[in-house]
């Protein structure tokens, strides 16, 4: 053993040693991504199963159909002639509705202001309480007036309201059960859960009259859909990327497949084919969900207060029809009705690739992790690099004593356990200053006005594309910048990079994911006397630079730069989503070092 | 370093610290409730309670929430509601940080770090001066989370620190009082006495000098003790004339009954231990860390300012609720040890660690509790990492102090690299 590790400690002594990180860290990347492309594959993805036993998903017999068919169309009539009534008529028939079964009801006004704009409404709820249970849980059933694509949720308003009345008959309820209905499928329901946990911000948002117990559940049903439809879309992501346990997904798609015959599919894919580009295709689109943040549907706010929940949306041509829909959200309630204890059983943090198929966080984490250790194998190389004498320091020396080591003599002898003197306080004091400006974007674009926004953003595009040039022209008037000032800028920076990306990629893999890759180039980039060289780096990080490439991202997906913005904005003010401080005060930081680093003059290195 | 540059410090780290507490007012609440800065025997807010207790006399360690000692009530109900002025409370923390910083001013100062009666460092003449050795304690980031999260450890902290700095003054009885105040506070302080009287008794000035290592050794602990009996019998006096508060406050720290997750080891072996074996390994956790104390002492008696900072450090490892304020006052104590920089050799990988478990912790305790996707593993896992960085360093310092010494003793080995034969 004392011989293993002499034999270690005197590899590491080996100048051939220093050159392998930057090979490291390209091939950390290079397997973080191929990782990611393998996961599709039969062998690295699982088939879904129901771990909570107590869910008992599809065993119990529906009821609803028949004459409720009736009732549902003349409660459609109803939502009909509400169609062009402001928020508050359209509550107070709802209310009279609700109050009609038997259905305790509460309201709750809210406005909330983003970007210039203001986003006010009413909710309406009503509880009701079980018959067998204590008040102390609940279940929630939502139905926005409005759909997620700003349609009259003409079937799915009517849906509850039958499912209301129908579920009030029953007795077998051991949960109260919330019927949510909310003006929009984005403001009203943030604005209801914070209220109901007490977390809301109380100048803008009215408390609730009425509550019930611990949430354990909800299901929001979407149903703009006119015609009769094919398979039922599962929209699960939450707010920041946090998502339900995937029994309650496992569920609603065994319920849904296995007792009604009704397909169902996630992230829009219609059509799945099980291949390997669908499954590819179905992660990928998660991911950037995921990443993004941004919640999809009334469902969303739910999630971070350890409410699972999900959204029920029917698309495509079919034959089935409403009541089967009622029958998959009867059957989800009874078997969520079940439940001894919060689902807490499955998985929080998985990839679906399929309605049937996933990966879990141990087998998809790596990925992400690999990518955040580049960065943090980068940084101990630099630190260790700019501990090192230069050429200049040790010319003379270094030829005589490999004259020696030649000669077979003690090699020991002629190692310097001294490391040259490091000079801390500049790099950290310009490290420092790059990320404490971080908060002049993050503070500009969630507290602008829609009408300057657009411009603010470029009007920044253009400031931190030629801040680096300012940055390097300042530093090297100061004072002559050695090759150790730009080693540990870049080893600082790239260290709090790769430490903020392997926390994030615990909460938001995805984000985590996407912003490594994007900032991956910074790993590579140096200072250079080569001019040629040194166009390829700045001409990369430009085109990875966070402006451009939010830029290019809106471009791409067709949606106009204002909408971007007031959209973060909104998420930010309304949602509390935290993608902007990624963006803002860990990406671009870390890339404004990256690019002052390119752009200054090196004599030597 | 001019008188300027000291003011300019001080002025500013209070400064900086009053606009945190001016300008974020949900801050202070916010650090308060931070299982990292907040342990159940430093906590503000169960100070709050006890205090409102004490307030309406009721016998403040009703509840089972305080553990603090009995004196601190008086002090904190002289100051005005912490709920209508919460500038008087900052003003105080403040306040006692500079004074902190202001031992360590004096301790740098004194040249102990480097030189000490019996020993001299080859390595001397680069040491760092005393402004920068109190600027990195102000302004580093756990002793501001430490005072903006008002943890009654800062108390603590200043009264070790001063002990130190008087002992190095040549003020025994000073020295003894202050560690009399810890000690009274914290209970574990108690555990530095024996270097810290070495440390007085190099240092005594050549007026009063007593010649005989014991008879100082005795002088002192008789002062040290009777200062703490004082200590005890007012508080005895306080609580309604009964001893039960030690049990409260010292017993709880004895026997870990609080399981409250802190950044320590102790409360998830002792989560998960079963109760027949309780006993056992709460007596071997206490054995292990006081063993330290006499080893250190002999091993490095030329240096017992050496000894005390590798002292803090595995304290700030293994006492039973470590925050990050123990974690604060071991990083100033070594910056004093500038000039053996250069022979430590995992700076760096103790420091992104380190980086790495502030970064983590509150992640995976906001997946654990808030989340309710994690699990206690989680953050009991970062807790390990956040110990190993420390330790890194501590093993790190003591590495380098007896190569500094080593290399007196055998000048043909400087610069040359060890090996285990």
């Amino acid at each position: 053993m004392p011989r293993l590790l002499s034999t270690a400690l005197s590899l590491r002594r080996d100048p051939r040693l220093l050159r392998i990180p930057p090979y490291v860290s390209a091939f950390c990347i290079a397997i973080g991504v191929v990782w990611l492309l393998l996961l599709p594959l039969d062998d690295y993805s699982r088939r879904t199963y129901v771990s909570e036993n107590a869910l008992l998903p599809g065993q119990v017999h529906t009821y609803f159909g028949g004459s409720e068919q009736h009732i549902f169309r003349a409660f459609r009539h109803e939502v009909d002639l509400l169609a062009d009534k402001n928020n508050y008529e359209v509550n107070d028939k709802l209310e009279s509705i609700l109050t009609g079964f038997g259905v305790k009801v509460g309201r709750q006004n809210y406005t909330y202001h983003s970007a210039g704009q203001i986003y006010t409404g009413e909710n309406v709820y009503g509880i009701l309480q079980a018959p067998r249970g204590d008040a102390t849980e609940a279940i929630v059933l939502v139905a926005a007036w409005k759909s997620i694509d700003e349609q009259l949720n003409r079937n799915g308003i009517a849906l509850v309201l039958t499912l209301a009345r129908y579920f009030k008959r029953w007795s077998l309820w051991s949960k109260d059960i919330i019927l949510l209905l909310p003006p929009d499928s984005t403001t009203g329901t943030q604005a209801w859960v914070d209220a109901y946990h007490d977390a809301h911000d109380f100048k803008h948002i009215a408390p609730l009259p009425l509550k019930s117990g611990a949430l354990q559940g909800a299901i929001a049903i979407d149903y703009p859909h006119e015609q009769r439809y094919h398979e039922l879309h599962i929209i699960y992501d939450g707010t920041n990327g946090q998502l339900p346990n995937l029994d309650l997904i496992n569920s609603i798609v065994n319920i849904a497949g296995g007792q009604m015959g009704i397909e169902t599919t996630v992230q829009q894919m219609t059509g799945h084919t099980d291949s390997y580009q669908d499954r590819l295709q179905t992660m990928l689109r998660g991911m950037l969900y995921q990443g993004l943040g941004y919640p999809t549907g009334p469902h969303s706010s739910f999630i971070p207060y350890h409410v699972d929940a999900i959204t029920l949306q029917p698309t495509g041509e079919g034959w089935h029809d409403e009541m089967a829909m009622g029958r998959v959200v009867e059957g989800s309630f009874r078997s969520l009705n079940n439940l001894l204890e919060h689902l807490h059983q499955s998985f929080f943090f998985y990839l679906l690739m399929q309605k049937n198929r996933f990966v879990s966080i141990g087998t998809y984490l790596p990925s992400a992790m690999l990518l955040a250790a580049n960065f943090t194998i980068m940084a101990i190389f630099l630190w260790v690099k700019s501990g090192q004498p230069t050429a200049k320091d040790v010319g003379t020396g270094k030829q005589q004593s490999d004259g020696l080591e030649r000669k077979g003599d003690a090699a020991p002898s002629s190692w310097s356990p001294l490391t040259v003197e490091r000079n801390l306080l500049s790099p950290l004091t310009f490290v420092a200053i790059c990320h404490s400006i971080s908060a002049i974007p993050l503070f500009l674009f969630n507290h602008l006005g829609i009408n300057t926004l657009p411009l603010a953003f470029l009007i920044f595009s253009v400031t931190s594309t030629v801040l680096p040039a300012i940055f390097s022209f300042a530093a090297a008037s100061l004072q002559k910048p050695t090759p150790q000032y730009f080693q540990l800028t870049k080893s600082f920076s790239l260290l709090i990079l790769g430490v903020s990306l392997a926390t994030l990629s615990t909460l938001n893999f995805s984000l985590a994911f996407l912003v490594g890759l994007l900032a991956s180039p910074l790993t590579f980039i140096r200072p250079t006397d080569s001019a040629a060289t040194r166009w390829f780096f700045a001409a990369l990080l430009i085109l990875t630079s966070p402006p451009i490439v939010i830029l290019s991202t809106a471009w791409t997906s067709g949606v106009t730069l204002t909408e971007v913005l007031k959209a973060a904005s909104l998420g930010w003010n309304v949602w509390g989503m935290y993608t902007p401080i990624i963006i803002w005060c860990m990406w671009w930081p870390a890339w404004l070092i990256g690019m002052t680093n390119t752009l200054s003059p090196i004599s030597n290195i | 370093m001019t008188l300027q540059s000291k003011v300019g410090v001080f002025a500013g780290a209070a400064l900086l610290r009053l606009i945190l507490f001016a300008a974020f007012p949900s801050l202070p609440d916010l650090l308060t409730g931070r299982v990292e800065i907040s342990t159940p025997v430093t906590s503000f807010k169960r100070l709050q309670e006890g205090l409102f207790l004490y307030n309406h006399n009721v016998w403040p360690y009703d509840g089972g929430v305080f553990h603090q000692a009995p004196l601190l009530l008086p002090l904190f109900s002289l100051l005005p509601d912490v709920k209508t002025w919460p500038i008087f409370t900052a003003v105080l923390y403040i306040l006692v940080d500079l004074l902190s910083a202001y031992a360590l001013l004096i301790i740098a100062d004194s040249g102990e770090a480097g030189q000490s009666k019996l020993y001299t460092s080859p390595r001397r003449a680069k040491r760092s001066s005393g402004l920068l050795v109190a600027a990195a304690f102000l302004f580093n980031p756990y002793t501001l989370a430490t005072c903006i999260g008002r943890s009654t450890s800062v108390f603590t902290n200043c009264a070790i620190l001063f002990a130190i700095a008087k002992a190095l003054s040549g003020s025994p009885f000073n020295a003894m009082v202050a560690i009399s105040f810890a000690s009274y506070l914290s209970m574990y302080p108690i555990l530095l006495l024996p270097p810290l009287v070495l440390l007085a008794y190099d240092r005594q000035s050549e007026k009063r000098r007593i010649g005989s290592v014991i008879q100082f050794s005795v002088k002192t602990v008789l002062i040290a003790s009777a200062c703490i009996s004082v200590l005890l019998a007012m508080s005895f006096a306080l609580t309604g004339n009964s001893w039960d508060f030690l049990a409260r406050t010292y017993g709880i720290q004895l026997t870990l009954s609080d399981l409250t997750p802190n950044v320590g080891l102790w409360w998830y072996f002792f989560i998960e231990i079963f109760d027949s074996f309780r006993a056992f390994f709460l007596a071997v956790f206490w054995l292990h860390l006081v063993i330290y104390v006499g080893g250190l002492s002999i091993r490095l008696r030329t240096q017992p300012l050496a000894v005390l900072t590798i002292l803090l450090g595995i304290f700030a490892v293994f006492k039973p609720y470590p925050s990050i304020a123990d974690t604060s006052l071991f990083l100033a104590m070594l910056a004093l040890y500038r000039h053996l920089y250069p022979i430590m050799r995992y700076t760096y990988v103790a420091s992104a660690t380190m980086l790495y478990a502030t970064f983590l912790g509150p992640a995976f305790y906001h997946l654990w509790i808030y989340a309710g996707s994690g699990n206690a593993n989680f953050f009991y896992a970062i807790t390990l990492v956040w110990s190993l960085a420390q330790s890194l360093f501590v093993s790190d310092l003591t590495f380098a102090v007896l190569r500094d010494e080593w290399e007196v003793e055998r000048p043909e080995m400087v610069g040359k690299e060890i090996r285990q034969i």
